[in-house]
């Protein structure tokens, strides 16, 4: 017996539409190498300031009393900046991303302008926030945990209602028809259902903010970052380098903790 | 009557997927629904509810004015435990103050969900995560949380569709069980089996219109013929 196959439908080239997007792409990337003065011969031969540099800074100055004492101890205060930063948000972030997702939300304003001041928290670095607290309270890591806090708002909050719009709908249908009222349906519906995925964004975010309050001490919010900025002024490149290492080994720990926390809620 | 629907219409971008559909369902009886997809059974039940907006028709709804839903992907909350899932239930009648959290549900509500557990024999596992269970228990735990909504109509959408044969079995055995104690219930089936044999009347829809209204005993091999078979369109699409 003969059966005739239909023959595989003939494969199509790139449309017109995915070349002009191909060159956009290359045209933008040769206006960004232009605009940040690229210049790969310049690295080339400048390369004995670099090797100067990494030869002051090695090896590490790793002396207990005067320098790894204290970096050790303002590594915990940088790790509390971000921590209280992080945590002290959770409320305005929770409050502003159910009013700020499509599925939880009051209506179209409350919407709009819970979006809007989402943005506008987002959309201020976090150092400029620095700055401003830093006329209020004065220098200090008071200041950064301040700003940590308004700009975590900004970014935790939009992530979350991002995470309670993509959650399944089912759940909240269930309640919904059994005559639950919102908050009720967020409490016992949304919440619950988006709990991993918001302490999954939430340890992101410690992560992302102990990071952040490293460049806060380097604006004067105390912490390692005001070591670092310090050895460097003194031109102490070996205990730059240690307080450095300090660093790597909180972000790593940081990371693997939060790390660890994820995989058991998931 | 206790379920009262009668000249439900409901269109889904001029395709007429309602077309004057009429159902009672009494206290006391088990109303088996079938029909090919696309037949219009879950659309009426989502207009009884609320979830869909019908075009036109009446629907009304004995006791509560509220009917409880079944459905088939079960919508339980997977980390909270069977028994905070049953006392959702009860939300629509809790004052907002008791009800913001499981731990301030008060004592009775607790006990009337223990008592809703133990009437679909899962009491036992009552302090476990709903998402724990097996589908046929979670589907049971889903019909507990629609007795503690006290409502007289429990409707269900598929409510075993997902669920291997004998935990469906166990599933519509514990529908007509229901019905035995009083309560109307009406369920869209895709097992014409399991309705002959647990349902006290079935209802076949058919291109969004009731093709036939009968008991199980007078249900003919070729009526569920004609009710699967593929459709023809005898009229142009509105």
């Amino acid at each position: 017996m003969t059966t005739t196959v239909p023959a595989p439908p003939r494969r199509r080239g790139p449309s017109p539409a995915a070349w002009s997007v191909t060159a956009l792409v290359v045209v933008v990337h040769v206006l960004a190498w232009r605009g940040t003065d690229m210049s790969p011969a310049a690295l080339a031969t400048g390369w004995r300031g670099m090797a100067d540099f990494l030869g002051d800074a090695l090896p590490p100055d790793l002396d207990w009393d005067t320098v790894l004492g204290p970096s050790l101890r303002a590594a915990g205060v940088t790790f509390a900046i971000g921590l209280l930063g992080t945590s002290l948000s959770v409320p305005f972030a929770l409050a502003l991303a159910v009013l700020a997702s499509r599925t939880t939300t009051y209506g179209p304003a409350t919407y709009q302008v819970s979006r809007s001041v989402l943005s506008f928290l987002r959309s201020v670095p976090d150092v400029v926030f620095a700055l401003i607290f830093v006329t209020a309270v004065g220098l200090g890591p008071f200041a950064g945990v301040l700003a940590l806090v308004l700009h975590n708002i900004g970014v935790m909050g939009k992530l979350w209602a991002e995470a309670m719009e993509e959650s399944d709908p089912g759940p909240r249908d269930a309640l919904r028809v059994l005559g639950a009222s919102r908050v009720q349906t967020v409490a016992h519906a949304v919440l619950p259902t988006v709990f991993p995925q918001l302490v999954g964004l939430l340890l992101y975010r410690l992560d992302v903010n102990v990071r952040s309050s490293l460049v806060l001490g380097l604006v004067g919010a105390g912490g390692i970052g005001f070591l670092i900025n310090q050895s460097i002024k003194l031109f102490r490149f070996d205990q730059m380098a240690t307080h450095i290492l300090v660093v790597l080994v909180l972000v790593v720990a940081v990371d693997q903790i939060s790390d660890r926390i994820r995989r058991r809620l998931a | 009557m206790s379920l009262h629907i009668r000249g439900l219409r409901k269109a889904f971008d001029g395709r007429t997927v309602l077309d004057g559909v009429d159902l009672e369902v009494a206290p006391g009886e088990f109303v088996a629904v079938l029909g090919a997809n696309g037949s219009g059974k879950s659309t009426a039940l989502r207009c009884v509810v609320g979830l869909d907006r019908p075009d036109a028709g009446e629907i009304s709804v004995g006791g509560t004015g509220r009917a409880a839903m079944v459905f088939q992907r079960i919508h339980l909350v997977g980390r909270r435990t069977a028994l905070d899932n049953v006392c959702a239930g009860a939300l629509g009648r809790l004052p907002l103050g008791r009800s913001l959290s499981p731990l301030l549900f008060p004592r009775t509500l607790r006990e009337e969900a223990m008592a809703c557990l133990d009437r679909v024999g899962l009491a036992d596992r009552a302090a476990e995560r709903a998402g724990r269970l097996s589908g046929g228990q979670q589907q049971r735990v889903a019909i507990a949380r629609a007795l503690c909504q006290q409502a007289t109509v429990v409707l269900a959408d598929e409510p075993v569709s997902a669920l291997d044969p004998s935990a469906a079995e166990q599933v519509v055995a514990l529908l007509k069980d229901l019905a035995a104690d009083g309560l109307a219930v009406a369920a869209v089936l895709h097992q014409p089996d399991l309705a002959r044999r647990h349902a006290d009347r079935v209802v076949g829809l058919a291109g969004g219109r009731v093709a036939f209204d009968a008991a199980p005993a007078t249900l003919t091999d070729a009526d569920l013929t004609a009710l699967y078979a593929p459709m023809t369109i005898t009229e142009p699409v509105r």
